[in-house]
């Protein structure tokens, strides 16, 4: 792998703190829970460094960044520091002064609202009555003050049959340009809650097969990179090859080649250690303002271990013997195969095809393919 | 009107990648230019202390096999900077704009 000088983007978890407690929230109880949040000051310190290193984008996620009295100032140090920013929010908190503070920037990528239904009581099962008119509110005052908005919808048990009404929410009544979907991960707060909130085989099923035809039904403007889209797409393709109908070159298929992640960002936790990524919170690598971000980057031993994970073949693992698919297959995200397992170099359970179908699930019709 | 010397946007990121290859970033803009080594180090000698003549003597110094029309080359690169807002050059006081 070609590493980069440094790393072109840096994920920050700007807060601890939310206003919400979503039942599957992968930052409760999840390593990156930790309590602390370092002062503005901290935060101001370190951009110097990111602009210094000549990083251009940086993501504040938490907790909810919006619940932050100082956001404005370190934003201000964003943008100071010659860097562009997206956020990732619940979308409850973002009032009109806020967004035209963003829009006045010009530096603001997009900011990230999480929509998961159609109506509250899809959206509001798991993330607290009230939720959904004020994450719609949030995301139409983006909108009127011509900041970009992206919608993420989380797919789990109780709006997984409002796949359509979502649609129509944001792709015709509000009329976005695209939205974007996952499922409720075995991370933090889903893990407790995996039993009212994860999506059954028979869920997962439904969910594919009503994906793919909206997408196909909206011109491909559904996107996803994990959850039962992603998943419907890859597997397909996964069967094709097994049949011998198609290639699949990139990446590399029948080693940990499932994520891309530590060649291009960084993350950092809201008590200010260095970690490889937000879903990999409990590998520490340092800490900001004490340990030189280029020399973490470059020469972290943990990070670059990390780095050559694409050489370990699947063949290797028993969960993988004799899988028909054992060639076709990346592994996927390590960061679940280390909250499900307790290790980071293993192929995840979670989005193994060969286990769905085992587990009695079946693959959606090809042709619903866009 | 006296040709000045030409000067980096202060507010553009260099950042440099792979094999002395790298990027221009407009973070106002979002767009990014991609740069050769040449490019490079043409970039990091726009001080508004050096002309067009004084940097690619420098290149000259440093690289072999400049070829006898890099002084052409360069001024088309800088024009090219220029256009897209990542060059400007200094204005003096009392000059006319």
């Amino acid at each position: 792998m070609r590493l980069m000088r440094t790393p072109k983007k840096v994920d920050i978890a700007i807060t601890n703190r939310c206003n919400l407690r979503c039942r599957y929230c992968y930052h409760f109880e999840g390593p990156g829970d930790t309590g602390e949040d370092l002062p503005a000051e901290e935060w101001l310190r370190f951009f110097e460094e990111l602009n210094r290193s000549a990083v251009t984008e940086v993501t504040l996620a938490g907790g909810e960044p919006f619940i932050r009295e100082d956001l404005k100032e370190i934003i201000d140090g964003i943008v100071k520091n010659r860097m562009r920013f997206q956020l990732l929010s619940n979308g409850t908190l973002i009032d009109d002064n806020m967004a035209a503070f963003l829009a006045s920037t010009r530096r603001c990528n997009f900011v990230q609202v999480s929509i998961d239904g159609s109506m509250p009581d899809s959206h509001d099962a798991m993330r607290g009555r009230g939720s959904f008119a004020k994450a719609l509110e949030g995301l139409m005052t983006l909108r009127r003050h011509g900041v970009r908005a992206a919608v993420r919808v989380t797919i789990h048990r109780k709006n997984v049959h409002d796949l359509e009404g979502v649609a129509k929410l944001l792709l015709e009544d509000i009329g976005l340009s695209s939205f974007g979907t996952n499922s409720a991960g075995a991370m933090g707060l889903c893990r407790k809650n995996a039993e009212i909130v994860q999506l059954t085989t028979e869920d997962r099923i439904y969910a594919m097969e009503t994906l793919l035809r909206l997408n196909k039904k909206y011109n491909d403007r559904i996107n996803a990179m994990a959850g039962p889209l992603a998943e419907a797409k890859g597997w397909l393709d996964m069967e094709e090859a097994r049949l011998g109908r198609k290639q699949l070159t990139s990446p590399v298929r029948g080693y940990l080649t499932g994520c891309g992640c530590f060649g291009q960002l960084l993350a950092v936790r809201a008590d200010g250690v260095f970690t490889p990524c937000p879903m990999l919170s409990q590998i520490e690598l340092g800490r900001i303002n004490r340990d030189d971000l280029g020399e973490v980057w470059r020469n972290h031993e943990k990070l670059n271990v990390l780095r050559h994970r694409h050489q370990i073949p699947l063949s290797g693992f028993a969960f993988c013997e004799g899988c028909e698919y054992i060639d076709f297959c990346t592994g996927n995200c390590p960061g679940l195969s280390y909250s499900i397992l307790g290790e980071v170099n293993h192929p995840s359970p979670d989005a193994c095809l060969r286990k769905f179908l085992a587990e009695g699930g079946r693959l959606p019709d090809r042709a619903l393919l866009c | 009107m006296e040709q000045k010397n030409p000067i980096a946007n202060p507010l553009i990121v260099l950042r440099e990648e792979f094999d002395d290859w790298a990027i221009l970033f407009d973070p106002d803009t979002g767009n990014a230019f991609g740069l050769n080594p040449t490019g490079v180090f043409i970039w990091k000698h726009l001080d508004g202390k050096h002309g067009v003549e004084d940097i690619v003597k420098s290149l000259r110094d440093e690289a072999e096999d400049v070829p006898e029309d890099a002084g052409e080359h360069a001024r088309q690169f800088i024009a090219s900077l220029e256009q897209q807002g990542l060059v400007g050059y200094e204005v003096i006081a009392g000059s006319p704009a």
